[in-house]
């Protein structure tokens, strides 16, 4: 008799609301913090460069922030694929952003990744 | 809300999420990338001539050259060395006769490369010049190329080079393969290779680099008018090195 009355009683909208939340959660979560990371400007202290060469960056600081790794991989492919040897290299970058523990490192160790380009590519 | 409400709602979740990904995509900013169409290497076709009699026979100026400008690594250890540019020696004999002679291998650039043909992530491939080249970003380490070039050109780096002999060049890490790439880093600046330059220096001038597309380059003077010799012609990779008093 008891488990007719289960049956014959539909879930509401809101019983339903309580796993679509639990899984949409860490989706939620980083939307959040990505927005709030972005306010607080947080990766400034990050940035060292004693030694600048260059007064500008290729692209403005906040794209640089996000796309760094965009750039460079598109850049890979005119440099290696068609030859086009233009001014933007990680060359350049290591002229402003002299030393790869002050900068590269400290970002990428907070996120924990860990760019593999210094194996091949001499950055001091 | 029955089972079909829920799967609308899901569905409709999913989907505005993905492309809320997509529009954050685009709002963060794309870059073009290139096409073969306005690459700067078309119309060119680089190619090589290297002539053994002028090639001193203990002389190793090319190969210290090639070692010094792309960091190979070169060990000293004949298990892990890797060549782009060596030296061999031939022995023919017929009748009673025999001579002996030095030659110099390397990749010779086939304008049909097999090596090109067998990559299964094309890392290999053909530049629009004719440069066979390896983007060891992409090169997986699974050594087809090495069993498909009838050269022996290509090497695999076992053991990674410990530092920069030349801080300008990348170095390779272990578990890609390599070969020679024809400096195509000084070719696109408009300056000759480092092996070239280093006999050229030594004062023997054996090797020669120029476009075979150009008729009025000396390398392609000499394929006209000289018995220049190509390796295995007979298996139809075209290679571009020829030899001159093979
Ligand atoms: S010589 Fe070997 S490595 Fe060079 S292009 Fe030909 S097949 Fe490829
Ligand atoms: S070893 Fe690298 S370059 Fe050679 S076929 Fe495999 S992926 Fe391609």
């Amino acid at each position: 008799m008891r488990s007719k009355d289960i049956l014959n009683n539909k879930p509401s909208a809101a019983v339903a609301a309580i796993p679509i939340t639990i899984i949409l959660l860490p989706v939620l979560y980083s939307i959040f913090t990505f927005a709030f990371a972005q306010e607080k400007k947080g990766t400034e202290q990050f940035l060292e460069m004693p030694d600048a060469v260059y007064t500008k960056c290729v692209r403005d600081t906040e794209y640089m922030r996000h796309n760094h790794w965009v750039l460079l991989r598109v850049v890979r492919e005119d440099v290696v694929r068609y030859g086009k040897r233009g001014e933007i290299s990680l060359k350049r970058c290591g002229e402003c952003h002299t030393s790869r523990e002050k900068f590269c490192k400290k970002c990428h160790d907070a996120v924990s990744m860990k760019p593999d380009c210094y194996g091949c590519h001499y950055y001091p | 809300m029955d089972r079909r409400d829920f799967f609308k709602i899901a569905g409709g979740t999913i989907l505005a999420g993905t492309s809320g990904v997509y529009a954050i995509r685009r709002l963060t900013g794309s870059i073009p990338g290139s096409t073969v169409a306005d690459s700067p290497l078309t119309g060119k076709k680089w190619g090589m001539v290297i002539d053994l009699s002028k090639c001193v026979e203990d002389c190793t100026a090319c190969l210290d050259a090639c070692r010094y400008e792309n960091n190979v690594a070169f060990h000293q250890d004949e298990r892990w060395d890797v060549h782009w540019i060596r030296k061999i020696r031939l022995e023919s004999k017929i009748g009673t006769t025999s001579t002996e002679k030095s030659v110099i291998l390397l990749c010779n650039h086939c304008e049909k490369p097999p090596c090109a043909q067998v990559c299964p992530v094309q890392a290999t491939y053909k530049r629009e010049d004719g440069i066979v080249v390896v983007d060891h970003h992409r090169c997986i380490g699974c050594r087809y190329c090495m069993i498909a070039c009838p050269y022996n050109a290509r090497y695999f780096n076992f053991k990674d080079k410990e530092d920069w002999s030349n801080t300008d060049r990348p170095k390779r890490s272990h578990g890609v393969a390599e070969a020679c790439n024809l400096c195509a880093h000084r070719i696109d600046l408009g300056e000759l290779p480092a092996c070239v330059e280093a006999c050229s220096n030594v004062g023997e001038g054996a090797i020669m680099v120029g476009d075979m597309n150009d008729s009025g380059s000396e390398v392609a003077k000499i394929i006209m008018a000289e018995a220049v010799k190509r390796l295995k012609e007979d298996l139809g990779t075209e290679p571009k090195v020829y030899y001159l008093g093979l």
